[in-house]
């Protein structure tokens, strides 16, 4: 032990001979580190949350589709659904996208009926909302956006061309941002004023399914009734989520690829370029009595101590900043061309399996890198270090 | 006495780590109930979706997608771009032949 | 503890183009307590066969026997444990390692022990009162003159308390002066009881008067002995 201990304490001598060159290291292993877990804690914490969420979707989410295109379905379906067996309430949503050309954001425009407005508590502001005209509900993004207060007035242009205004009755507090931060809650006869919405028809139709064992079995049954329609079951959505947050994908795949591969050509370089002046003092050590598993160990430990600090500080780091901060630094590359983008407050979910993939990806090359190339140099013979 | 040092600040940054995931499981606990409260809020609304990408139908809805959104199928939907960053196709994309079912 | 070998060869590069025959069949005696010159001309094999006495290469014939134990068979870690526990090496280039101090590059081979670090820092105070260099302790070592360099590198293969030293060439960088201050720490390290291998060319040396015995070395063979 004592011997592990004084081989740690050369290692830590060596290091301290190119100080500046390991705290450099040291700080851009931190945030490589810090990079690659701000990013998985992120994604990981946003799927979590969706899929803890979304568990309150809809459970059969009914869209028609015409010629392989979403449309309008016809509100009559709604009586024929009814008749399934196990079916509960059947209801017709109105909902659509709003462009706001002055600010250049997008709304979902929402249409509510009283009673799922019943159960909406999270409110600032008067949390009732009866079915009365020209009165609406915001996210507080959308409220951001217009600088507006409850009492407020915005203004929205009909597909009429006529310009509406309506009443903020209430604004979703931040805490419901993920869910409510671009909604611009109306009554339903406004959205389909709004939007002019032929009578009979609504944008979609949500099922509710008293037994989750039978929602397939009605999705099913819904789509012999009306086989040009597409219902959407609540499994289906989180699966969705459950592989829409993909740390894998897309850019931040060409990121991560891109840190990963010039961490790689680093170690690599380090693991060829093993210097002369290194080789030296390998048979030095050997000459004077290390053995090649001590110097093993001497690499293990210069690697162990500069990848196990980074490790951690680039974690933590990277923790503090998706959970605590927000993850400022991320959502903005993030938000792109949403003008509207949800403060990040996200429950700080840490699997086992994301920190052993930052492992997998950071320590373990870096430590196979110093250890490795050191192998052959402590397998030969010492006597080289007897010639100049 | 390097090693010293090295093991204090080791065992400290790793008590950090540690007081880390406790706090991520205190706060998960203890957010369970705003949890609820956002599950309710989402049967309320009828919510399918997060809305976290305001951009478009395919990026606001993703669950609610359908084949004629842009470019679905590509593999690495760049066009999604950012959102595209962290979002990969829909299951339902993935497998154009399973998708017609 | 007596040194034997038995009709030793060295070959380098055996079969290639580049072969060297650098020792070719040494056999030779050295006695506890013996200080002892390995004297000739460059190239004459005079490293070569301090490093196999030392256990730091294998012969590739022949035996090498310390305290009648035949070390060319052994494997690697005993090799090693040998080295540390019998040989103190003063290497010609010296081979302190840059950028840590004198301290350090004299506890170097006592890291891997198991001592504590207490232990190794009393012993490493100890060799350095003997070697004059208490001073220079927290010196990187590259800061150091020749003649302290050298007395560094002694120091380093002191502090094992082992019981042969061999120094390879240990004048070569040193002025009149200093060779014959490192020649009274000899014969110091003589008195207290150890054996000196000493590979040189220099006169100085192997005139001395705390030679015992000079071998001469010519084409990897012995010439004479005196
Ligand atoms: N690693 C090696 N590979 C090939 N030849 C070597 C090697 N080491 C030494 N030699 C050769 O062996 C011979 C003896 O060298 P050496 O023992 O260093 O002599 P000295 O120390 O007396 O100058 C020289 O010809 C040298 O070139
Ligand atoms: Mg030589």
């Amino acid at each position: 032990m004592r011997r592990h201990l004084m081989i740690l304490e050369f290692a830590l001598s060596c290091l301290c001979r190119r100080k500046y060159k390991n705290l450099a290291l040291l700080f851009a292993f931190s945030l490589l580190v810090f990079i690659l877990s701000s990013i998985l804690l992120l994604t990981y914490a946003l799927k979590k949350e969706a899929i803890e969420i979304l568990q309150g979707a809809p459970e059969i989410t009914v869209q028609r589709t015409v010629a392989g295109r979403h449309e309008l379905i016809p509100v009559e379906y709604i009586n024929k659904i009814k008749t399934i067996p196990g079916v509960g309430k059947v209801e017709p949503r109105y909902w659509g996208y709003y462009y706001d050309p002055f600010i250049g954001a997008n709304y979902t425009l929402l249409g509510a009926n009283r009673d799922m407005l019943r159960k909406i508590e999270i409110l600032e502001g008067k949390s009732f909302f009866s079915e009365q005209k020209g009165v609406c509900i915001v996210g507080k993004g959308v409220a951001k956006a217009y600088f507006a207060e409850v009492g407020d007035r915005i203004t929205i242009i009909g597909a009429d061309g006529i310009s509406y205004t309506f009443k903020i009755a209430g604004i979703f507090k931040t805490a419901s941002d993920i869910l409510t931060n671009d909604l611009i809650i109306l009554s339903n006869d406004d959205i389909k004023r709004l939007f002019q919405i032929p009578t009979g028809f609504a944008t979609d139709i949500v099922v509710e399914v008293y037994n989750p064992e039978e929602i397939e079995t009605v999705a099913e049954k819904i789509k012999k009734l009306f086989p040009s329609t597409r219902p959407i079951t609540r499994e289906e959505i989180l699966r969705t989520y459950e592989s829409l947050f993909d740390w894998r994908s897309g850019m931040i795949l060409t990121m991560f690829i891109a840190a990963v591969v010039a961490f790689v050509i680093l170690a690599w370089d380090k693991a060829t370029g093993l210097s002369a002046e290194e080789r030296r003092e390998i048979g030095i050590l050997k000459a004077i009595g290390w053995e090649s598993s001590d110097i093993m160990e001497l690499k293990f430990w210069e690697g162990f101590v500069l990848s196990s600090l980074s490790f951690f500080t680039g974690l933590i780091g990277g923790y503090m900043h998706v959970f605590f901060f927000g993850a400022p630094l991320l959502s903005t590359a993030l938000k792109g061309w949403s003008v509207v983008f949800p403060t990040l407050k996200l429950t700080p979910y840490v699997s086992a399996y994301q920190i052993l993939v930052l492992l997998f990806l950071t320590v373990v090359p870096y430590m196979a890198s110093t250890i490795v190339p050191s192998w052959k140099a402590a397998m030969t013979e010492p006597d080289q270090v007897m010639r100049g | 006495m390097k090693y010293k040092v090295f093991i204090g600040i080791f065992i400290v940054e790793l008590l950090l780590l540690i007081g880390i995931l406790l706090f991520s499981y205190i706060s998960i606990n203890t957010r369970i109930d705003e949890m609820k409260y956002l599950r309710q809020l989402c049967q309320g609304l009828t919510a399918t979706d997060l809305a976290i990408w305001t951009e478009a139908r395919y990026t606001r809805h993703p669950s609610q997608t359908d084949i004629f959104s842009a470019f679905q199928d590509c593999p690495s939907c760049l066009e999604h771009f950012p959102a595209g960053s962290v979002l990969s196709p829909p299951p339902h994309f993935r497998r154009p032949l399973e998708a017609v079912k | 503890m007596t040194v034997v070998l038995e009709n030793v060869t060295k070959v380098y590069n055996p079969g290639q183009p580049n072969e060297v025959w650098a020792v070719k069949g040494i056999s030779l005696r050295i006695n506890k307590n013996e200080a002892v010159v390995l004297k000739g001309p460059s190239g004459s094999g005079k490293t070569s066969l301090l490093s196999l006495i030392g256990c730091m290469s294998r012969p590739t014939s022949g035996r090498i026997l310390i305290s009648g134990r035949d070390v060319a068979k052994l494997p690697e870690r005993s090799l090693t444990e040998i080295r540390r526990r019998t040989f103190g090496f003063v290497f010609q280039q010296f081979n302190l390692l840059k950028g840590i101090t004198v301290r350090e590059n004299i506890m170097l081979p006592l890291y891997p022990t198991g001592l504590s670090l207490t232990e190794i820092k009393a012993r490493a105070e100890k060799v350095m009162e003997s070697m004059r260099l208490s001073k220079r302790a927290d010196f990187n070592v590259e800061h150091l003159s020749g003649g302290e360099q050298q007395r560094v590198a002694i120091a380093r293969a002191l502090i094992n308390d082992p019981e042969i030293i061999l120094a390879d060439e240990p004048t070569a960088h040193l002025d009149t002066k200093l060779s014959e201050e490192f020649l009274r720490i000899i014969e110091e390290i003589k008195r207290s009881g150890k054996t000196v291998i000493i590979a040189t060319h220099d006169p100085l040396v192997y005139d001395s008067s705390v030679v015992d015995r000079v071998i001469e070395l010519r084409d990897g063979m012995i010439k004479e002995t005196q």
